[in-house]
């Protein structure tokens, strides 16, 4: 199948958005599917480039306008699209992220050509303020073009189904995964003596509910042993520095700030719990990065979280200082017991794989029941996987390109339908769309299109290249 | 889309990783079980759309009142004085009645220095102000003045807690037009007296109302600039009066009308709220 992934967030830029992104095209790679990405240029990055696995990777000559996204004029880059989707002979646009208003536009224009469209919904919207009823009239439009659309959890698909009142059967729910390979529990990096600590890893802005962990953070002013380590940037750090030095603990609170995303497990291990404060959330990637390192997550039961992972895993409480205070209390005290447990034969196990290599066989026993509280992080790296693997969600995914394949595609009459539907105002920029695309098609007739030159492993070695950029 | 059920099927959990046996775009009978609308809505009756539309009214009287102060000394009609010392007196009464209790021989001392100054600063710089606008001809001033004052309106604190508001343009505004205004007036002691008005219909009256406001006090001020207009021209009377009860009646028959169009819609995928930590709050949360 050729699929064409269409996003304005992608590598260079980091986010979940992206990980989604890039995991899933090499992941349909590996499946034998031809995959290009079509995003926006980020400054030096443009023009077309190959990424690991000869994934193909458009940069689009697009300024961007706001948010890393391109401005959306709906029409503007029809011709640019047009040329990109014939040339590769894409039969599936997949389109990520109801912010991307290239993804928008791409998925109008694949409509129009007679392609079969997807899109994945990576965010929760409310429907209270001016701007979420603007986004989600847009959404609304621009999911009645669409074949299918994906959504990483059930919450997001109610919510989906409620503000772009799609149907029902025509939304999926696929959740993102974790590559567990690469988010190992690694013991030995946590500090010994009794030092416990608490890793904190989000974008620091009110969102991410930085103001509550502003509140949590000055409860431990009197447990010495208590040590937190926060990773991420943004606007809410001047807050957290603030309160480290009312609160006398610069030796305990370490802002890390903005890490690579490869970087962030060795933070990650470094830690005994994970506490995630979000206000809302789709999925939270990095609540499952944490448990696949072996952490105790302490989150805020909110939006999608309480869906994410089986209660053994985690302790959800309500979005409140004191909920989380005692949760990060009860955390705290399972890892005492649970260490006082780990009798000498344990540490002496800890001290070999130390050299050796780690074998995720020599664990504890398994709890007996379901809900209780797994530690041992090897076994939860074992549980995570158990749970989500991209291999998965690539097959999942891939069952509903199949699907859509299956579907007629969209009469240029159903489409004037469906718009006029949610709202005509659109119908302006859909007929000059499609008007360009007629004239296009007088210019540059689709059978006239040169195809791509194909590239595939084989053949890139042969140009004495393997993983480097291409133009 | 929901398959007939197999018996042997597991019951469909809401999480991400047990329901292998459904297809992904199941649809489970709890869909949308969480979902509540008109949480936080209120539905207001008449009487209270009237009452509260009334603080609107109150803003437009100020500005038309205002108005007929600046035509009357236009037209030489009554004399400044005339309306300094009245309006003075009054604004005394208003600021007896504004301190109450409170007010002590410290608090007293403290007004009247500003009191002086302003007053000082504004005679002193009353002919620059009278010349200030002097070279723009009348019909900019009067479009002008029509702007500014409808920014007044617009921007004004009706005790909303809303981003639109900002007393700052809605005030700016206002005394913007008044200095416009006070350039077509005779001498600069007119302009004096005329800000001097400007200070107390748009900084001392709406201190004033704000705290003390009551729905029935627009009929007295509705009376006051219905019978002067009278005198000063037919049709601006019409307009204001037709304007006022537009606003006043209509309006609010039409908000209590299209109430039951509201659907709110909550549920799990909205914010959590929590309180934002700011300078003055963060000290207490320690």
């Amino acid at each position: 199948m050729r699929i064409c992934m269409v996003s304005d967030f992608f590598y260079p830029s980091i986010g979940g958005v992206e990980e989604h992104v890039y995991n899933l095209s090499q992941m349909l790679l590996a499946l034998g599917h031809k995959v290009v990405v079509l995003t926006h240029a980020y400054g030096d990055c443009t023009g077309v480039r190959y990424v690991t696995n000869m994934l193909k990777v458009y940069y689009l000559p697009i300024k961007v306008c706001y948010n890393q996204c391109i401005l959306p004029t709906a029409v503007c880059n029809v011709p640019m699209l047009r040329a990109v989707l014939l040339r590769e002979q894409v039969q599936v646009v997949h389109g990520h992220s109801a912010f991307s208003a290239l993804a928008h536009e791409a998925l109008m224009v694949g409509a129009l050509l007679g392609l079969k469209t997807v899109f994945t919904d990576h965010s929760l919207f409310g429907f209270a303020d001016l701007s979420a009823a603007l986004t989600n009239k847009l959404l609304e439009i621009n999911l009645s073009m669409v074949n299918h659309a994906i959504c990483v959890s059930h919450i997001g698909k109610e919510n989906t189904v409620l503000r772009a009142r799609v149907a029902k059967h025509r939304v999926s729910v696929i959740p993102n995964a974790v590559d567990t390979a690469l988010f190992t529990p690694d013991p030995s990096q946590r500090p010994q003596e009794g030092i416990i600590n608490i890793v904190v890893a989000s974008r620091l802005v009110y969102r991410k509910g930085i103001d509550l962990l502003a509140g949590v953070i000055p409860r431990f002013k009197n447990t010495p042993n208590i040590n937190f380590i926060i990773v991420g940037d943004g606007p809410k750090r001047d807050l957290l520095e603030e309160i480290r030095e009312k609160c006398n603990m610069q030796e305990r609170v370490e802002i890390v700030g903005a890490v690579e995303h490869a970087m962030v497990r060795d933070v990650l291990v470094r830690g005994h719990i994970f506490v995630n404060t979000s206000l809302t959330e789709a999925y939270c990637m990095a609540i499952v990065e944490a448990a696949s390192c072996g952490l105790q997550v302490v989150s805020t039961c909110v939006g999608g979280i309480p869906e994410v992972l089986p209660n053994s895993l985690i302790l959800l409480v309500e979005p409140d200082v004191d909920a989380i205070y005692n949760a990060i209390l009860v955390a705290i005290e399972r890892h005492r017991r649970h260490e006082s447990s780990c009798a000498e034969t344990a540490r002496s196990k800890r001290r070999r794989r130390k050299k050796g290599n780690v074998l995720p066989s020599a664990v504890p026993e398994p709890p007996k029941h379901a809900d209780e509280a797994v530690l041992c992080p090897y076994r939860c790296n074992e549980l995570v996987e158990t749970l989500y693997n991209w291999e998965d969600v690539a097959r999942r995914t891939v069952k509903v390109y199949e699907r859509v394949i299956k579907e007629s595609a969209f009469t240029l009459s159903e489409l004037i339908y469906a718009v006029n539907q949610c709202g005509s105002w659109f119908l302006v920029f859909f007929v000059v769309a499609h008007f360009m695309l007629l004239l296009l098609e007088y210019w540059r007739p689709r059978n006239r299109v040169e195809a791509a030159f194909e590239l595939t492993p084989k053949s890139a070695r042969d140009h004495k290249q393997s993983s480097k950029v291409f133009m | 889309m929901a398959r007939t059920v197999q018996s042997k099927r597991k019951p469909w959990v809401k999480n991400l990783y047990s329901n292998r046996e459904y297809p992904d775009n199941y649809t489970d009978v709890s869909f949308l079980k969480d979902l509540r609308t008109n949480l936080n809505v209120r539905f207001y009756t008449f009487a209270e759309a009237v009452a509260g539309i009334s603080v609107l009214n109150n803003q437009i009287s100020c500005i038309t009142g205002f108005l007929i102060l600046y035509h009357l000394m236009l037209n030489d009609t009554v004399a400044p004085t005339s309306i300094l010392v009245p309006t003075c007196v009054i604004t005394g009464i208003g600021y007896l009645f504004y301190r109450g209790k409170s007010l002590s021989m410290k608090l007293l001392g403290e007004d009247s220095k500003t009191l002086v100054t302003v007053l000082l600063f504004g005679y002193m710089f009353s002919p620059m102000l009278h010349t200030l606008t002097q070279a723009i001809s009348t019909d900019t001033i009067y479009t002008m003045t029509f702007f500014v004052m409808l920014f007044n309106l617009m921007f004004a604190d009706y005790g909303l807690d809303v981003a639109m508001v900002s007393k700052a343009i809605s005030l700016n505004g206002a005394i913007f037009g008044a200095i416009c205004l006070a350039s077509r007036l005779s001498t600069s002691y007119h302009a004096f007296v005329l800000l001097v008005e400007a200070a107390i219909f748009f900084v001392l009256y709406p201190i004033l109302t704000a705290g003390t406001w009551h729905a029935i006090f627009m009929l007295p001020i509705f009376v006051i600039c219905c019978t002067t207009l009278y005198f000063i021209s037919r049709p601006v009377m019409h307009l204001y009066a037709c304007t006022t009860l537009f606003v006043n009646f209509i309006c609010p028959l039409i908000f209590v009308q299209y109430q039951r169009y509201k659907f709110n819609i909550h549920g799990p995928w909205d914010e959590a709220i929590v309180e934002e930590n700011t300078d003055e709050n963060l000290d207490e949360n320690l």
